[in-house]
């Protein structure tokens, strides 16, 4: 089933042909009025479903699940450990993760449903590191990481992934525990990271090191994202030589304003797209869009690059 | 000074607290941003003024975990922060301390309760329930020095609140010493009824007395570990109190600062009722988070004025 949507994509990427991934996801349900403060998979499935139909109509090749740092540690980073949770956490909070991650899954897949027709889009289960997406310092073993990946993946190939999304990834060695974790499942990847202004990773390391490190795990793309355009187009060109496979990248507009975002008209869809030739001409094959950008910046990044 | 009138009663009558501003702001379907004190000052008001109609005697500011780190945690570092930041993020809690501490003002005036002290809430720097957060003495001393300063010129007293760790208190205690304002201490419980950290509870509230905390009340936990606890504070020779949680932490996916969000709230009477038989002897009566206007109405019916 997997390969029914994602093989056409994966043809395109190794032929260099652009492949159109979503715009963001967590600030787009904000824009429409909308609490993060869940995920609201389970409570508001229908502004989820809607917001994934916008991207399919805009031109969308990829669809990135709304699962964005949704996991058990996540949850239990609130309470001391889990017999705390158990003491003054309500009911059935440890079960709650799964429950959201299989249904924002069935969400992206039955918006394709409705939306797709008989165009291929796939579905991507995002997933970003484990403790904070910016903060390498706290980040975990790579033996307890590689556990709750495997797991963490294995929910969501289970639930109907064609592949996953690992973004916002701040250092190689939590990429190259993703996507091995991966390759274990069974899921193909892709591996985004986080670039700062000097296109390093957060840890200081290089996109020479992180492509090289991530070869033997054979992602199918290595990306850029959550940064300005100017950071990741920084990050691109260190990165597009060095890589084995496809790049690409999907920044973020506007400014984070935890724990919401301010939405700016820095860079409008006609402006994005214009950013996003100078991607293309480097050599990047993915393009999409991460928090700020809205189903208008997908339809005008489609209409210049998707072959017809 | 108003806070010579709550320390007369000690003694004489119970001190009843409000409830808490952000688990009441969440249940009325506020979005928990800016702690609501930008595009929602005044539904935050409205809360204060709705626990001194409920009958509180002290109002707490809406400050309860809002401190600069809330903002830059988030962040790699101060230089990423303005960055990619929104403008003004860096100094972003000190504006919302000063807001929280007018807003208190305002609804005690809007309420003619000129008669009420506020209280400058200073909390845990991380995350209330992650004492393996707390930062080293020297920072935190720092940090809480600059909060407690910036309450005190328009508090009546400081209320350090729900302290989980030794090192945390004794810097948070050290900072409201030298604000030479009158202060409160409150500590977050475990199970054991030591610190939620699992360090001593008997340790850490000494402490506190000796710099010269005037009350001490065990917090953040159930009625029946906060049980545990008050005994210890009560052999320190200061007034003491309860105010347990209220309710089931019900925080959200994300994973941003503590989110007051709670569920599975108690009937009020019924949780007025159990708080007050089990805490008869304590000079101050309260509730953590979950609790709202009702229960603090409640238990005012149960907890005798002054």
């Amino acid at each position: 089933m997997a390969e029914r949507f994602y093989g056409p994509l994966r043809g395109r990427l190794e032929a260099g042909q652009p492949v159109i991934l979503d715009g963001a996801i967590g600030t787009e349900i904000l824009r429409r009025d909308v609490t993060w403060a869940d995920h609201q998979n389970l409570s508001r499935p229908e502004v989820i479903l809607a917001l994934h139909a916008d991207y399919v109509h805009a031109g969308a090749d990829v669809l990135s699940t709304n699962t964005f740092q949704l996991s058990k540690r996540s949850l239990l980073s609130h309470f001391c450990d889990e017999a705390h949770m158990q003491r003054v956490g309500r009911p059935g909070l440890i079960d709650r993760p799964e429950a959201s991650l299989r249904a924002a899954v069935a969400l992206a897949v039955e918006a394709r449903a409705r939306a797709a027709g008989n165009r291929p889009v796939a579905i991507a289960g995002a997933i970003t590191t484990l403790e904070w997406c910016f903060r390498p310092d706290l980040a975990p073993d790579d033996n307890a990481a590689m556990t709750e990946y495997v797991e963490l993946i294995g929910i969501l190939a289970d639930a109907g992934c064609d592949l996953v999304l690992v973004e916002t990834v701040n250092s190689v060695g939590e990429a190259v525990v993703a996507a091995r974790a991966a390759r274990q499942v069974g899921l193909p990847s892709w591996i985004a990271f986080v670039p700062d202004e000097e296109g390093r990773l957060f840890t200081g390391e290089t996109m020479a090191q992180a492509a090289a490190a991530l070869a033997a795990e054979r992602p199918d793309a290595i990306l850029l994202n959550c940064a300005p355009p100017l950071d990741c187009l920084v990050g691109l060109r260190e990165l597009a030589p060095q890589s084995p496979v496809a790049t690409g990248v999907y920044p973020h507009v506007g400014r984070f304003d935890p724990p919401e975002w301010m939405f700016t008209d820095e860079y409008p869809p006609a402006g994005y797209v214009v950013e996003a030739q100078r991607w293309r001409d480097l050599g990047a094959t993915v393009l999409g869009g991460c928090c700020g950008t809205t189903p208008e910046h997908i339809a005008a990044l489609a209409r210049t690059f998707r072959p017809s | 000074m108003l806070y010579q009138r709550v320390r007369r009663r000690f003694g004489t009558a119970p001190i009843l607290l409000d409830g808490p501003v952000g688990a009441e702001a969440v249940r009325r379907g506020i979005r928990w941003r800016k702690h609501g004190m930008l595009a929602d000052s005044e539904a935050v008001a409205r809360i204060h003024q709705d626990y001194l109609a409920a009958g509180a005697d002290l109002l707490r500011t809406n400050t309860f975990g809002l401190n600069g780190r809330i903002y830059l945690n988030v962040f790699k570092n101060p230089a990423h922060m303005a960055h990619i930041g929104a403008p003004g993020l860096a100094d972003l809690a000190d504006r919302l301390l000063d807001r929280a501490v007018a807003l208190a003002r305002e609804a005690r005036g809007r309420s003619g309760r000129d008669d009420v002290p506020i209280a400058g809430v200073i909390s845990p720097l991380e995350h209330v329930f992650r004492p393996d957060r707390a930062p080293d003495y020297g920072a935190a001393r720092e940090e809480h020095g600059r909060i407690a300063d910036r309450l005190a010129s328009g508090c009546d007293l400081l209320l350090l609140e729900a302290f989980g760790t030794d090192r945390e208190t004794r810097a948070a205690v050290d900072a409201a010493a030298d604000t030479h304002h009158p202060f409160w201490a409150s500590f977050a419980v475990g199970e054991s009824g030591d610190l939620l950290s699992g360090e001593s509870l008997a340790v850490a509230a000494r402490y506190a007395v000796e710099r010269g905390a005037a009350a001490l009340i065990a917090t953040a936990a159930p009625l029946a570990d906060v049980l545990r606890a008050h005994p210890v504070l009560a052999r320190l020779g200061q007034p003491t109190g309860v105010a347990p949680l209220c309710g089931l932490f019900d925080p959200p996916s994300w994973k941003f600062e503590f989110h007051p969000q709670f569920a599975e709230l108690p009937d009020p009477r019924a949780f007025a009722r159990e708080v007050r038989a089990a805490s008869n002897d304590t000079a101050i009566v309260g509730a953590w988070c979950g609790a709202t206007p009702e229960h603090i109405a409640a238990l005012r019916r149960e907890v005798p004025s002054g």
